[in-house]
């Protein structure tokens, strides 16, 4: 195996992984924060690039190159899809469930859990009401896969990549550390964790609980849609991939361990490359089954995480 | 309806009475009971006629087997886990199975699934059998187990098996404290869950002849978990309604569709997630409407047979006692000796450490050494505390929402019986004198905490004194001889608050060793024998009342302080 080929497989499941770590750090972000298994996060992923679809091409696209003023539209909208879709479920599917002191009511986990997952499906099922195809071709608005005139870029021993795969894993984690970075470092940042630390100090010191449900929402239903404006793009995507999306994201999430933002871009990285070489030594069919298992085996083993 | 049709539904209704027994009766969220259903299906297709050729009985035993272990699998690492993630883990399940049955179709036939031969004989030669399993054969086994599993759950609802199950699912850290065994009762749940499941896979994989991956789709999870809320918590009809209601689902999805040129898929998803959510949002309101009050009392109070030894003997001893939390100390060699006969009082300023020391004694932590009644007890968790008559009561009321306070007794009654088949005992026996005598432990243990007037109540609406009461019958009841309280006066009016002590002079008169955890030094001076004063881990002073107070480190450390919390 030569080196070029490895270098493939390394950067293609890293570009994948730096996605994954964009998911991961939503999931994280609302996991820390509200205390919530976010599982329609993916969906919403999906959902928000298909909003942004609709909005800008219509129910019948055509993965044509879009002119500069609709790039900026299709950006746009799909952020905006991002944080209204997670603001709605927020609304509706988990705050509803959620422990609340003044009025009495206890948590209500199966309400969240089920909440969630039937918004997931509800995304999936309308998605597909107006969009039958299999799947779709999404046009990319930062145009990556132009950075080069053939659109590839050269590896040692001849082998070659699609740019879009490099620029997505630039961007990709470069949009991530700058995220973390904020939530880390501002004061919007600090505020939403010193409520994850103690809700009912925060509260003492006048801080709303249920806005900051929905402001960790918001926030997480941006980095949604920057997530799948990069992953969409470059491939056929089927109004179906939200849920498998989200769950790698979660595998993702524990593998950095459980509250770390940065673990859950470590995690994604890691996730992507595992699932990278995981395909190329064991087919195609692993593509989704190894994260899977993963998951399924994390949760089974170590549900608090690999860390800690 | 055809016989195939009421045969299939049937099947589905083993799946879901399985799914209630883990969803709707311990409380656990389960959302991949599709992925047990695919084992059972695929495994008894794989493995029996038309594929290995096994014998049809001995495939589907094998793949129900399979379910079971893959079930206790997932089960003994959800069993430590909170509900959420187990939600998550089953969820994740359901998705990982059906992408397996998607990527290797040379095994499962892909997309389009199996096809076997139907009707399937069922031939054994050693016994001349040759059986063809029509559809109407099919109805009538099928229709026997559902109603065998109906009155499995009929049987757990009433009885103290069911009761367990509900402390479970009410308050699971409550239930580890009176000593039911969760994880175990969880796994057992679980994996029963899981082996119905496949059951359910396998038998209509033989009825039809046929299996795809949308038969056992991660939707047909959730359509299975909106069937069993339907009924709410712990009703066995709550998914034979539910059932009854799927299997009218398709034909309204379907003309829906056909009406409106939509995929019929699609719309089986928008109305299944439209009934996820009516049925969450319902389950309060109906739930309540519903709930019953709790079963008559048992029989007449027998009067508590004061047990009173002079001697006052040591009931529990500790020494050693070190524990320290990322460095911080808690307990420094600390310890206690704890008589039959005596309140003792633990007392010092927060962060001492009290709680810790009761963790410790409660079997919640292992350090030092522990002896009970003379003989040092090893305790891996706290439930072998209790059944050596250790019991703790929470430092907050800690209710079992839908059941009524004798009920919530009763599971501390439970609680100290041995657990090995006692689900097994109950479902095979009729109401026994075990069952009576557990009454007569309840009635006498509200009566011991002068609670007798509250059998049968909503604990819900009890004052919270009377709540901060419910909480030390229930561990009165588990037959402690050491009762472990964490302030149980806090938020008690004055006069609850005498009442109080009152109760603990009580329990103590019958010859219990009851440790008092308290901020309130007037009730320490009024019910206590003994004090012990921890501060930063250790054990200040220890001796009766009076001597205490005059120490000279405890004034300082202690009762100097002003603004001791009242």
């Amino acid at each position: 195996m030569d080196a070029g080929l490895v270098l493939q497989v390394v950067l293609a499941g890293l570009s994948a992984g730096a996605v994954l770590g964009l998911v991961a750090l939503g999931f994280t972000l609302i996991a820390g924060t509200v205390r919530v298994l976010h599982l329609a996060h993916g969906d919403v992923v999906v959902a928000s690039v298909f909003a942004g679809v609709l909005g800008v091409l219509g129910r019948t696209p055509v993965a044509s190159l879009l002119g500069p003023g609709r790039s900026v539209e299709f950006v746009l909208l799909v952020l905006a899809a991002g944080a209204v879709l997670a603001g709605l479920i927020a609304v509706v599917a988990v705050r509803p469930y959620l422990p609340d002191v003044r009025r009495g009511r206890p948590a209500d986990a199966l309400g969240w859990v089920a909440g969630g997952v039937a918004a997931g499906l509800l995304l999936r099922a309308v998605l597909g009401l107006l969009l039958p195809q299999e799947g779709y071709a999404v046009p990319d608005p930062l145009r990556l896969a132009s950075w080069t005139s053939d659109g590839l870029v050269h590896l040692p021993g001849g082998s070659t990549l699609p740019v879009r795969t490099v620029g997505v894993l630039v961007l990709g984690v470069l949009v991530g550390v700058l995220v973390e970075e904020f939530l880390v470092r501002s004061r919007f940042g600090r505020s939403l964790r010193a409520v994850a630390d103690d809700p009912d100090a925060a509260a003492l010191c006048g801080v709303n609980a249920g806005r900051v449900v929905l402001v960790a929402f918001l926030a997480a239903g941006l980095l949604a849609g920057l997530a799948g404006l990069l992953d969409a793009p470059g491939r056929a995507v089927s109004v179906d991939d939200g849920v498998v999306l989200g769950l790698e994201g979660i595998a993702a999430a524990l593998l950095g361990g459980p509250g770390s933002l940065r673990g859950a871009l470590a995690g994604g990285l890691a996730l992507g490359l595992l699932q990278a070489v995981a395909v190329y030594a064991g087919g195609a069919s692993l593509q989704d089954v190894a994260p899977l298992s993963l998951l399924v085996v994390l949760l089974a083993l170590r549900p608090q995480g690999l860390r800690r | 309806m055809s016989a195939v049709d009421l045969a299939q539904a049937l099947w589905l209704l083993v799946a879901a009475l399985g799914l209630a027994l883990s969803v709707s009766y311990a409380g656990l969220p389960v959302l991949g009971q599709g992925a047990f259903v695919a084992v059972g299906a695929y495994g008894t297709a794989l493995l029996g006629p038309g594929g290995e050729g096994w014998p049809l009985g001995i495939a589907c035993a094998a793949s129900v087997l399979a379910a079971g272990l893959l079930g206790h699998l997932v089960a003994v690492g959800a069993s430590r886990i909170e509900g959420a993630y187990l939600a998550l883990a089953t969820w994740a399940l359901a998705w990982l199975v059906q992408r397996i049955l998607l990527a290797y179709p040379d095994l499962t036939g892909g997309a389009d699934g199996l096809t076997r031969p139907s009707p399937a004989h069922l031939v054994s030669p050693a016994l001349g059998l040759d059986l063809v399993l029509t559809p109407t054969v099919h109805v009538v086994v099928v229709a026997l187990l559902c109603l065998a599993l109906v009155g499995v759950l009929v049987r757990l609802d009433r009885g103290p098996a069911g009761l367990d199950l509900a402390a479970l699912r009410e308050g699971p850290s409550l239930a580890a404290s009176l000593g039911i065994p969760v994880a175990s009762r969880r796994r057992t749940v679980f994996t029963a869950t899981a082996a119905l499941g496949a059951l359910s896979g396998a038998g209509s994989t033989v009825l039809l002849g046929l299996v795809a991956p949308s038969d056992v789709s991660p939707l047909v999870s959730l359509q299975l978990l909106v069937a069993v809320l339907l009924g709410g918590t712990a009703r066995w009809w709550g998914p034979v309604l539910g059932v009854a209601v799927l299997t009218a689902l398709p034909p309204i999805a379907d003309a829906l569709a056909t009406s409106g040129g939509l995929d019929v898929e699609r719309s089986r998803g928008v109305l299944t997630a439209a009934l996820l959510v009516a049925v969450l949002a319902l389950r309060g309101p109906v739930g309540r409407r519903l709930a019953h009050p709790g079963p008559p009392p048992g029989p007449p109070a027998t009067a508590a047979a004061p047990h009173h030894d002079p001697a006052r003997p040591v009931l529990l001893q500790a020494s050693g006692l070190d524990v320290s939390y990322d460095g911080v100390v808690a307990l420094a060699d600390a310890g206690i000796v704890l008589r039959g006969g005596e309140v003792h009082a633990l007392i010092g300023p927060n962060g001492s450490g009290k709680s810790t020391l009761l963790k410790a004694l409660a079997g919640d932590l292992s350090t030092g050494t522990v002896e009970i009644a003379g003989i040092v007890h090893h305790a891996r968790d706290v439930q072998d505390r209790v059944r050596v008559g250790v019991a703790r009561t929470p430092q907050h009321n800690v209710v079992m929402p839908r059941l009524a306070a004798d009920q919530q007794v009763a599971v501390g009654a439970r609680g100290g019986a041995r657990p090995s088949y006692a689900v097994v005992r109950h479902l095979l026996a009729t109401p026994s004198s075990r069952q009576t005598g557990q009454a007569a432990v309840v009635t006498r243990a509200l009566d011991e905490v002068g609670l007798l007037h509250v059998v049968g109540a909503d604990p819900q609406r009890l004052t919270s004194g009377d709540q901060r009461l419910l909480q030390v019958a229930r561990a009165v009841a588990t037959g402690a001889r050491v009762l472990l309280l964490d302030e149980p006066a806090a938020g008690m009016t004055a006069d609850e608050r005498s009442r109080l002590g009152g109760v603990l002079r009580t329990l103590a008169g019958n010859g219990r060793a009851v440790l008092l955890v308290e901020h309130d030094m007037r009730l320490v001076g009024e019910v206590a024998d003994r004090v012990t004063v921890l501060d930063v881990g250790r054990v200040l002073a220890t001796g009766p009342v009076d001597v205490v107070r005059a120490h000279p480190a405890v004034r300082r450390a202690y009762l100097g302080i002003p603004e001791v919390p009242a």
